[in-house]
């Protein structure tokens, strides 16, 4: 159900005439939970900038620049400034979204999104990709999930299988404000099933009073996990990565398929590095913070959250270092989906148009650290949160992207696999 | 009915099979138990296809899969889980065993009742979030650990036990200690205490009465403790997967992680029936040991007897002597067993205080305290006055019920065992209207999303006790009553599904669930979720209802075999037909038994994670099962709100199902008798 999209509402500099494009009850609620009573300007602040915006699918647009009631500490209440579509469309009942771990601002899929397009949300977390395409294939369709948020390379088989179904594009005009270098993808060319949700990249992160030693390759990372580190040590728990990291470490190519690679790789993970790791872990921001590991082969947004979570426990972050593999890494994106037997599809498609508003998409990266893909990002940071923290975990330049590499599902995948679980065997030998 | 011309009694005695009234259960079992679990063995023998969406190829049948789990690396880690699980269930019996003998010998009625409250009680917390806490006093950097590299008993590296095996052997005896605890309880308290004072009459001392009359009659309750705790263990996911790291991976890890992450059925079957195997294994080596200790005993009986007579020799000398020893030495025992069941009960008690301390963190996970003390999550809770709005009308309606009570007390003559019934009813109408005129378990929990977990928590557990004490309380029926060829082989089903680990069972259904939509009329029910079919609800019944009525029924033929079929001989005499004799003397005769096998069945499945999370969709994500999925992130510290309550609520339903025992005229030990399953 869209709620008015074809009315113009520029302020032309002005500040903006609240223009709700929600229910009625949804603006008693906006003033009194979202801003006073929840406490947490920033984010009621950001509905309240969403919300004004009301632009005709971003065709027209205009200079919606306003100095917003916010203070600085709520850079959300700004509005970018530039051509963006800020469409939100109204839904009602619950969306139950299936993701990775940590991977949303808990207020976007909890009363903010209550509040901003009537739905109630439930979220459920996977490990990987394998976790995800088993779930909804052994339910047939009947999951009960209307969002999933698989990586950009497994969209083809999940198309496939039928797990997932097309987008209705016309509920979702704001993805005009996604940069098109984002867009179009190779696995999914006419963005007919997936819209990017954010894409990032992998690195490592090590506590540099147990390794004195500056870590920069993949060679480096295996190296320390199995000296300075040994048993200390958590790796990313998808065949995949292990894969890749073997890759970069070695000089050669993870979307390879050549038997002798994969043997190779699976002689070293398994017989020489698997004893030594601690753990197989995907997210190991908490217990980097309990201080669980010393070093940590780590995606860039897990990595940064690591940072926030030891200064929580009462650490010290400055001891702690972060690199991007090199030679080379990885290049994930992540896409929003929906899930073929969908409950709730209108809502999912109005949760993810609403997404892709600047300002909300914006108040996501801040929490989770990835790039969301939208186009002119370093003047959307620039306006809407120019102190955002540890920047350089999130945004790299262009000399780093051209070390970044897309996985390829080719037939190898099932023997990337394999690999990661003999090493989890060989581990808990 | 027709007379064939036999007499009397004959005719008005049940005619059909004698396995009719275990019918539902046999079709139950078969459905949900026999056919998937046949079906694991089938794709253990199969090939992996991931190009189908049910990833077997049973084209070429192999037995490939079998040779590879006893590849090197993966046999590793059979072992292990066998070292832990057998380690952690000798340790239970080690600490189990002098608390449940102090609890049933040493102390007094009402500290009894106590002891055996304050084991229990710890269970009735989610098993899951008490699993988690141990990640607090495990941490590294950790304010345990930090206080202990203060005081210096430890190095700067802090504790290094989390994401090892040591802290899932911690976590894995823990978690099933009271299992082991209560059958050995149960066994203690029935011995006949003149046994215990006839050995001791007949010269024999406390540690020889200990080996030779106690321990010999406690016999069945080990077993039932070793059983109930090792099983579990095996299969054991969650603990290793919360806890272990790498090197603490249990084979029930694997096996899901087969399913789950490599889609390889035939490898994870294959792993499967192993596993089973070696579960089987165990059980025969552990009763082959029960049969010949007790005749090593034997063996070893005339070197205890000279031990004996030695100590009763000086014993004698020394009282003739006039010393006082005996006395002082029983008090020193007594005093260090006493000690124990209190050391053994704050361990139990651990978990749970931190739970309660860290739902007040001002931080943003479960897990990391952040020094600063907060009422906000715990505020959620009451924001939108939802929550008094509900609790007004809980108190209000509970009150005007025991007014009601009072006032027909002074008016009419009602018997006041029926009066009884008034308080314990207002508090269902209570439960009721609140839950008629609004969805308030969602309106209270709402704050995180974990208000449905909640909710269909509830509903998962009441719909599944309810297909486990009817399915239990018909076949537990039939076997005390009409045994027969028949029973060898439900008993041996009953069995199976009692020992086989709980994650078999969830990919057996998993799988078993795939296959079942494509099933004409059936399929399609089940597939496109029609009336209760909806989101899921339906598979998490089965799930659960497979273990809870295996309880049920052995629960309910116990009782029923302890008593003779004579009172229902003379009803059918006084020509009673079967389904009269059913209603008004053998429902009554089970009826404690339904009610303790429903709470155990019940407390269970509230708690269920493994078979929950694997068969479990959108719509009927369970408590456990979200927690479970947030571990795969941060847990956040409203998760310990959420367990709070779900504990606070758990004891308010047991404390009302105790009063309704109570007034049945059960006693304290009689629950806990048929708790522990005896």
């Amino acid at each position: 159900m869209t709620t008015d999209n074809t009315s113009n509402e520029t302020s032309n500099g002005k500040i903006p005439q609240l223009r709700m494009l929600a229910p009625e009850s949804f603006r008693t609620k906006l003033t009194r939970r979202a801003i006073f009573q929840m406490g947490t300007a920033a984010a009621g602040l950001a509905i309240v900038a969403a919300a004004c915006g009301g632009d005709d699918g971003g065709s027209g647009g205009g200079t919606d620049t306003t100095e917003g009631p916010g203070s600085t500490e709520a850079p959300g209440g700004t509005l970018a400034s530039g051509d963006w579509s800020r469409v939100i469309n109204a839904a009602s009942g619950t969306l139950a979204m299936y993701t990775w771990g940590d991977y949303n601002d808990p207020l976007l899929v909890g009363q903010q999104a209550e509040d901003a397009i009537g739905v109630s949300m439930k979220v459920d977390y996977f490990n990987s990709n394998e976790d995800l395409i088993t779930k909804l294939s052994t339910s047939g369709g009947a999951s009960g999930f209307d969002i999933v948020v698989p990586t950009g390379p497994y969209v083809p088989q999940m198309i496939e299988k039928g797990l997932i179904q097309k987008l209705d594009t016309s509920l979702i005009p704001n993805m005009v404000n996604v940069d098109p270098n984002y867009l179009a993808q190779e696995w999914d060319p006419n963005n007919e099933y997936s819209v990017c949700k954010n894409w990032g990249t992998t690195g490592f992160f090590w506590d540099s009073t147990v390794i004195t030693r500056d870590l920069v390759t993949w060679a480096d990372f295996f190296d320390a996990c199995m000296n300075e580190a040994s048993g200390n040590c958590s790796v990313i728990d998808t065949g995949p990565n292990v894969w890749g990291a073997w890759c970069w470490a070695n000089g050669k190519d993870w979307t390879s398929t050549d038997t002798a690679d994969l043997d190779a790789c699976e002689a070293f993970l398994v017989d020489e590095l698997a004893q030594h790791i601690k753990k197989f872990d995907s997210y190991p921001s908490t217990a980097l913070a309990e201080g669980a590991y010393a070093l940590s082969m780590a995606w860039n947004g897990d990595a940064r959250q690591a940072y926030f979570r030891i200064a929580e426990a009462g650490g010290d972050p400055s001891v702690w270092k972060w690199a991007l593999g090199s030679p080379d890494t990885e290049l994930f994106m992540d896409t929003y989906c929906i899930a073929a037997g969908a409950p709730n599809p209108e809502a999912a498609h109005a949760w993810i148009n609403w997404v892709l508003v600047p300002e909300i998409s914006i108040q996501d990266l801040q929490y989770h650290g990835y790039h969301t893909g939208l186009k002119s990002m370093p003047q959307l940071i620039e306006e809407l949160a120019p102190d955002v923290e540890f920047a350089d975990m999130i945004f790299f330049d262009d000399a780093a992207v051209a070390t970044m590499h897309t996985q390829v599902i080719n037939e190898a995948i099932d023997r990337q696999v394999e690999i990661l679980n003999k090493m989890k065997a060989k581990a808990g030998a | 009915m027709a007379d064939h011309g036999r007499p009397d009694r004959e005719r008005r005695k049940w005619r059909g099979p004698k396995y009719a009234l275990a019918l539902p259960s046999i079709i139950w079992y078969s459905l949900f138990f026999v056919i998937p679990i046949a079906f694991i063995v089938v794709y253990s023998f199969g090939t992996k296809d991931a190009t189908r969406l049910l990833p077997v190829d049973l084209g070429k049948l192999t037995t490939g899969n079998y040779s590879e789990v006893f590849d090197d690396t993966f046999f590793k880690t059979f072992k292990s889980t066998l070292r832990i699980s057998v380690i952690a269930t000798l340790m239970c019996l080690v600490i189990g065993l002098p608390v449940a003998y102090f609890a049933a010998f040493k102390v007094s009625e009402k500290w009894r009742a106590i002891i055996l409250a304050l084991v229990v009680v710890p269970s009735f917390t989610s098993f899951l979030i008490r699993t988690v806490a141990w990640r607090i006093p495990l941490a590294p950097k950790g304010e345990f650990s930090r206080w202990l590299m203060d005081i210096g008993l430890i190095g700067d590296k802090g504790i290094q036990l989390l994401e090892t095996q040591t802290a899932v052997q911690i976590a894995i005896v823990y978690n099933y200690l009271g299992f082991m605890i209560l059958p050995l309880f149960v066994a203690f308290d029935r011995i006949d205490s003149r046994m215990r004072e006839a050995s001791k009459d007949l010269g024999a001392g406390r540690v020889t009465t200990f080996f030779s009359i106690t321990l010999p009659l406690a016999g069945p309750g080990i077993a039932a403790g070793v059983l109930l705790t090792f099983i579990p263990m095996c299969g054991d996911y969650v603990t290793a997967t919360v806890l272990g790291g790498a090197k603490g991976n249990m084979i029930g890890s694997m096996i899901a992680s087969q399913f789950s992450q490599a889609q390889n059925w035939p490898l994870g079957s294959a792993m499967a029936v192993l596993m089973i195997g070696a579960v089987l294994l165990a059980l025969i080596v552990g009763v082959v040991i029960v049969w010949v200790v007790p005749r090593l005993f034997g063996l070893l009986a005339p070197v205890g007897e000279s031990i004996r007579r030695a100590i009763h020799r000086r014993r004698v000398a020394r009282a003739l002597a006039g010393t006082t020893r005996k006395s002082i030495s029983i008090d020193i025992n007594r005093l260090v067993m006493a000690v124990w069941a209190v050391l053994v009960l704050v361990f139990m008690f651990i978990p749970i205080v931190l739970v309660f301390r860290h739902s007040f963190n001002g931080g943003s996970s479960f897990s990391i305290w952040s020094g600063e003390t907060s009422t906000k999550w715990w505020g959620e809770l009451f924001d939108g006055g939802a929550a008094w709005v509900v609790l007004v009308r809980f108190v209000v309606i509970t009150a005007l019920a025991l007014v009601v009570k009072r006032v027909l007390a002074r008016t009419t003559d009602i018997a006041p065992r029926r009066l009884n019934w008034v308080g314990p009813g207002g508090f269902v109408l209570a439960l009721v209207v609140n839950g008629l005129v609004s969805d308030w378990f969602r309106k209270i929990f709402d704050f995180a999303g974990i208000g449905d977990a909640i909710r269909n928590s509830f509903m998962a557990a009441f719909g599944a006790t309810v297909i486990a004490v009817v399915l239990g309380g018909l076949s537990g029926v039939a076997l005390a009553r009409r045994p027969g060829r028949w029973a060898k082989v439900f008993m041996a089903t009953v069995f199976l599904i009692l020992v086989t680990p709980e994650v078999m069972d969830a990919i057996a259904l998993v799988t078993w669930f795939q296959r079942l939509q494509e099933v004409p009329v059936l399929g399609y029910v089940f597939k496109n979720g029609i009336g209760p079919f909806n989101g899921g609800m339906h598979k998490l019944w089965v799930g659960q209802s497979l273990y809870a009525s295996a309880v049920v029924t052995l629960i309910v033929r116990a009782r029923l075999s302890g008593l003779d079929e004579s009172l229902e001989e003379a009803a059918a005499d006084l020509g009673a037909t079967p389904a009269r004799a059913f209603r008004q003397i053998t429902l009554p005769l089970i009826s404690s038994a339904l009610v303790a096998g429903g709470l155990l069945s019940f407390t269970l499945c509230l708690d269920n994670a493994i078979i929950s999370t694997l068969v479990s969709e959108a719509g009927s994500t369970t408590f456990p099962v979200a927690l479970l999925g947030a571990t795969k992130s941060t847990i956040k510290p409203f998760w310990g709100v959420g367990a709070v309550m779900l504990f606070m609520i758990t004891m308010a339903a047991l404390a009302f199902v105790a009063v309704v025992l109570r007034r049945s005229g059960e006693s304290s030990s009689d629950i806990a008798a048929t708790l522990a399953g005896n």
